[in-house]
C-alpha cells in the first residue's frame, strides 16, 4: 500500500507476493504470464488448484494480491475461500482480492457485503486490465484508510465527515464514498440524513443502491407502503438486484403478506439457488407458514450450501429439525440436534437444541419428556442470565405453555414483550405463540396490557428528567430497567438520564461504569444504533475530565 | 416408442457457451504470447496466426454477445453501474485489440479528455467497443480513431476509421437495432443488435444510452457512435 503505482504499476508488481487460484492448469501459467509481464517477481508468484491448497498457502503466506477462479470444481468455491480468508484473518486489509470468472454471473455478486472481493474480472485477463484494475484498488483502499480506522473505533461521525470531505476533491472514489457514507448513517440510526444523501445521490443518477437504500430508510421509518412501491419498482426494473429482492420479502413479512414473500424470495432463489442465507430465510418462512415439505427442502439446501462455509450458523439445523420434528419425524430431528452439538459448541446452541428438544417430544406424543426438558429449560434460565435471544424466549414459552408450566410460560412472553414493546413483529411473533398454545383472546389481552405497562415505565423516568429531577430520573429508570433488561430504548434512554445527572451534579465513577455497562448491553442487542456511537463520546468526554 | 424427441439447445446454451469461453480465453492469450515470439521475421506463419487471432477474437466477441443477451433475456445478467475513469476505460479497451492492430499495420489514435469519470456497466461497454473496434479494423484502410467525450449530460463514445464508410444497408440496421424491430426477420448482425440492447439498459431520469452509424468523422470513414446517459 505504500508503494505507488508507476509506470503501469511495475514497482508494485516487482515488490508483491501474489497467489493464483484456478483448478485449471492452463489458466494458472496464463496468468502467472500476464502477472510477469506485468513486473512481478516468478519467485514471489504461487499457485494452487484447489480451496484447500489456496488455504494453506494463505496461512503460510501474506499475499499482496490473490487472483482467484470463481468456479473450482468440487469443495470450495473462490468465493468461500475469501469467506474463510476473512474470517480467519489470513488476509490483511491491504491484500487486494480479485474474482476472476469465465462469465459474469449472479453467483458472483450474491454474497453478503462482508465478503465481497476487491474487484471481478471476466477472462480473459491481459496486461493492461489487470494493472488497471489493481491501480484502481489501490486507489479505492488508500480513500478508505482513515474512513475504515474511524467505523473500527466505532466513530460513524468522525467516518461521515471524512466521506464528505474526501468526495470533494477524489472524483475517482466519489460514489463509493456517497454511498458509504449513506450505508454509515443507516447504520448508526440516522434515517433522516440518510434518507436526504439517498434523495441526493437519485438527483445525479437513478442508481439501484440509491433506490434501495430509500426503500430501506422508509421501513426503518415504518413507511412499509412507500417501501414495497419503491422496491416493487426496483426488482421490475432491476431483475437480478438479489438484495432488493431480500429486502422486498421482508417489507412483505412485516405487512403480513406471507405469501408475497414466499413468491418473491421463491424468485430470487431460481436467479441464484446458492446463497445459504437466502435459502434459510425460505426455509424459515415456510416454516412458519406451515408448508413443512418447502422448509424441508430448503431447510436441506442450506445445510449442503453452508458445508464448506466459515461462517455457517446453527440456524440451518434448528429449522430442520422443527421441520422434521413437525412432519413427525422425531428420530431425524433428535439425530440433528445433536449433530448440531458437536459442531457448535456454546451454551447458547446448547440452550437453543434443548428447547427444540422439548418441542419435538411435545410433538411426537412424549409429553412426560417435553415436560422434563422444560422443567430443566426453567431451571437453566433461572440459574443464570442465560442471555435468552427473542427466537429461544418465544421457543421455550411454547414448550412451557404446551406443558403446563403456564405461570413460567406466560412470565417469558411477558417479559419478551416489555423488552420489545415499540417492535410490531416481534409482538406479533408473540401473538403467534399465543396462538399456537390455545390462548389467543388471553395472549392478545396479555401483550396489550404488557406493552402498555413497558411505555408507561419507559415514559416515566425521561418524563422527571425533562423536569429536572435527575435523582428521581434515575431511580425510576433503574426501575423500569429491572423490568425490561433488554429493552434496546430504555438502555439508551437511561445512559442519556443517567450522563445528564452527571453532567449537572458531576461525575461519579460507579455511575459511569453503569452507563458504560447500559450502552454496551444496547449495542449488543441492536448493534449500529446512532444514539450508542453519540452516548459513547459523551461517556468517553467524561472520562477525559 | 416414445414420441421423436424435439431437443431444446437452449438448455445447453449457457452451460456450453460459459466453457467454450475458458478454451478461447487460453487460446487468445497463446496466441498472443506466440505472436510476440514470433515476430513479423517469419512473415507467412506471422500473417496466419495474426488471422488466427481476429478470428478467435471474433469468437470469443459473439460468445459473449451470445452469453449475455441470453443473460439479459432470462434476467440473468448481473447489472453493475461503477465508476470508471475515461482514460484507462479507454487503455483497457484498446489493450484487447493492440495485438491484431500491430499485425494488420494499423494506426490507432485514442483521444479522451483528463479527468473524466462515468458510471455504467464496464463489461457490457467493454463488449460493444471491442467489438466495434474489430469491425472497424475489417474495414479501415490505415487508421482507427476511439474517441470518448462528454455531450450536454451524457458521454459520447466514437469509433472512426477512415475506410468506404458504411453501406446504406448497414446504417439501417443501425436505425432499426435501436427501434428494436422484429430481428427474427430481419437481417441486422449479433453485434449491431448486441449494442443496442446494452445500451439501452443504461438508464436515469427518464434517458436511455443509444448506439448509431454515421459516415464521414473525423477520418472520413465510418463511424459508430455509442452514447450514454
Amino acid at each position: 500500500m505504500n508503494i505507488e503505482m508507476r509506470d503501469g504499476g511495475s514497482d508494485f508488481f516487482a515488490a508483491s507476493k501474489f497467489l493464483i487460484v484456478d483448478d485449471f492448469q492452463g489458466m494458472r501459467s496464463m496468468l502467472a504470464t500476464v502477472l510477469r509481464n506485468c513486473g512481478a517477481n516468478p519467485r514471489s508468484i504461487d499457485s494452487a488448484a484447489t480451496g484447500s491448497e489456496a488455504v494453506a498457502l494463505l496461512r503460510r503466506n501474506r499475499y499482496d494480491v490473490v487472483l482467484c477462479d470463481f468456479n473450482l470444481g468440487p469443495g470450495q468455491n473462490g468465493m468461500q475461500i475469501l469467506e474463510e480468508a476473512r474470517f480467519r484473518q489470513l488476509i490483511g486489509p491491504g491484500c487486494c482480492w480479485i474474482m476472476v470468472t469465465a462469465e459474469k454471473t449472479n453467483d458472483v455478486f450474491m454474497s453478503a457485503a462482508e465478503v465481497q472481493p476487491d474487484a471481478y474480472l471476466v477472462k480473459p485477463v491481459t496486461e493492461s486490465i489487470l494493472s488497471g484494475r489493481i491501480q484502481k484498488i489501490l486507489a479505492r483502499k488508500e480513500a478508505f484508510v482513515e474512513i475504515d480506522q474511524a467505523i473500527a473505533a466505532r466513530d460513524y461521525q468522525k467516518a461521515v465527515r471524512l466521506c464528505d470531505e474526501r468526495a470533494a476533491s477524489d472524483k475517482a472514489n466519489a460514489i463509493e464514498l456517497l454511498r458509504v457514507k449513506c450505508e454509515l448513517l443507516m447504520q448508526s440510526g440516522q434515517t433522516d440524513k440518510a434518507r436526504a444523501s439517498y434523495e441526493k445521490a437519485l438527483s445525479v443518477r437513478e442508481v439501484p443502491w440509491a433506490q434501495l437504500g430509500l426503500a430501506k430508510t422508509c421501513v426503518m421509518a415504518g413507511a412499509l407502503e412507500e417501501a414495497r412501491s419503491l422496491l416493487e419498482t426496483l426488482v421490475d426494473h432491476q431483475r437480478t438486484y438479489l438484495e432488493a429482492y431480500d429486502v422486498l420479502a421482508q417489507v412483505y413479512v412485516a405487512l403480513g403478506e406471507m405469501d408475497r414473500a414466499e413468491s418473491i424470495l421463491e424468485r430470487a432463489l431460481s436467479l441464484s439457488p446458492n446463497s445459504h442465507v437466502r435459502q434459510r430465510t425460505m426455509g424459515e418462512l415456510a416454516l412458519r407458514t406451515g408448508k413443512l415439505d418447502r422448509a424441508e427442502s430448503a431447510f436441506r439446501k442450506t445445510l449442503s450450501l453452508s458445508e464448506h462455509s466459515a461462517r455457517k450458523t446453527p440456524d440451518a439445523y434448528l429449522g430442520l429439525a422443527k421441520t422434521v420434528s413437525s412432519k413427525a419425524n422425531p428420530g431425524e430431528a433428535l439425530q440433528l440436534l445433536e449433530q448440531m452439538g458437536k459442531t457448535f459448541d456454546s451454551e447458547a446452541v446448547r440452550l437453543k437444541a434443548k428447547s427444540v428438544q422439548g418441542l419435538v417430544y411435545q410433538q411426537n406424543g412424549q409429553p412426560e419428556k417435553a415436560r422434563a426438558v422444560a422443567r430443566e429449560l426453567v431451571g437453566l434460565i433461572e440459574q443464570g442470565d442465560a442471555g435468552l435471544d427473542s427466537t429461544v424466549t418465544r421457543e421455550v414459552a411454547e414448550l412451557l405453555l404446551s406443558t403446563g408450566e403456564q405461570e413460567k410460560g406466560l412470565a417469558l412472553l411477558q417479559a419478551e414483550v416489555m423488552n420489545n414493546p415499540e417492535d410490531a413483529a416481534a409482538l406479533a411473533l408473540v401473538r403467534e405463540v399465543f396462538r399456537k398454545t390455545g390462548l389467543a383472546d388471553e395472549g392478545d389481552e396479555l401483550v396489550e396490557r404488557s406493552r402498555q405497562e413497558a411505555m408507561e415505565m419507559m415514559n416515566a423516568g425521561t418524563l422527571l428528567a425533562r423536569d429536572g429531577h435527575y435523582v428521581e430520573a434515575v431511580t425510576k429508570m433503574r426501575e423500569a430497567l429491572l423490568r425490561m433488561p433488554r429493552n434496546v430504548r430504555l438502555l439508551f434512554n437511561s445512559a442519556h438520564v443517567m450522563l445528564a445527572h452527571m453532567e449537572k451534579n458531576g461525575a461519579d465513577a460507579a455511575l459511569l461504569q453503569e452507563v458504560r455497562t447500559h450502552l454496551l448491553t444496547a449495542n449488543q442487542l441492536a448493534p449500529g444504533e446512532s444514539r450508542f456511537a453519540v452516548l459513547m463520546s459523551k461517556l468517553e468526554a467524561f472520562g477525559k475530565v | 416408442m416414445l414420441p421423436l424427441p424435439r431437443p431444446d439447445a437452449t438448455l445447453f446454451l449457457a452451460s456450453s457457451v460459459h466453457d467454450m469461453k475458458n478454451s478461447i480465453s487460453v487460446l487468445l492469450a497463446n496466441l498472443q504470447s506466440m505472436l510476440a515470439q514470433a515476430g513479423p521475421e517469419h512473415s507467412g506463419i506471422y500473417q496466419e496466426m495474426a488471422q488466427m487471432l481476429y478470428e478467435t477474437q471474433r469468437i470469443n466477441g459473439n460468445l459473449i454477445h451470445l452469453l449475455t443477451l441470453y443473460k439479459l433475456g432470462n434476467d440473468l445478467y448481473p447489472f453493475r453501474l461503477e465508476t470508471y475513469e475515461m482514460k484507462q476505460f479507454a487503455e483497457t479497451v484498446t489493450s484487447r485489440l493492440l495485438a491484431l492492430f500491430k499485425t494488420r499495420n494499423l494506426g490507432l489514435e485514442v483521444d479522451v479528455p483528463e479527468e473524466v469519470y462515468w458510471e455504467f456497466d464496464g463489461d457490457l461497454v467493454d463488449g460493444i467497443l471491442v467489438h466495434a473496434m474489430n469491425n472497424a479494423a475489417n474495414y479501415t484502410h490505415s487508421r482507427i480513431a476511439l474517441s470518448i467525450q462528454p455531450a450536454e449530460g451524457a458521454l459520447e463514445f466514437r469509433v472512426e476509421d477512415d475506410g468506404d464508410g458504411f453501406p446504406q444497408r448497414m446504417l439501417d440496421e443501425g436505425v432499426a437495432a435501436m427501434r428494436g424491430v422484429d430481428f427474427s426477420t430481419g437481417s441486422t448482425g449479433l453485434g449491431l443488435y448486441f449494442a443496442a440492447v446494452a445500451a439501452r439498459m443504461h438508464r436515469s431520469h427518464k434517458e436511455e444510452g443509444s448506439i448509431r452509424l454515421e459516415n464521414g468523422g473525423r477520418l472520413g470513414g465510418g463511424c459508430f457512435i455509442l452514447r450514454l446517459p
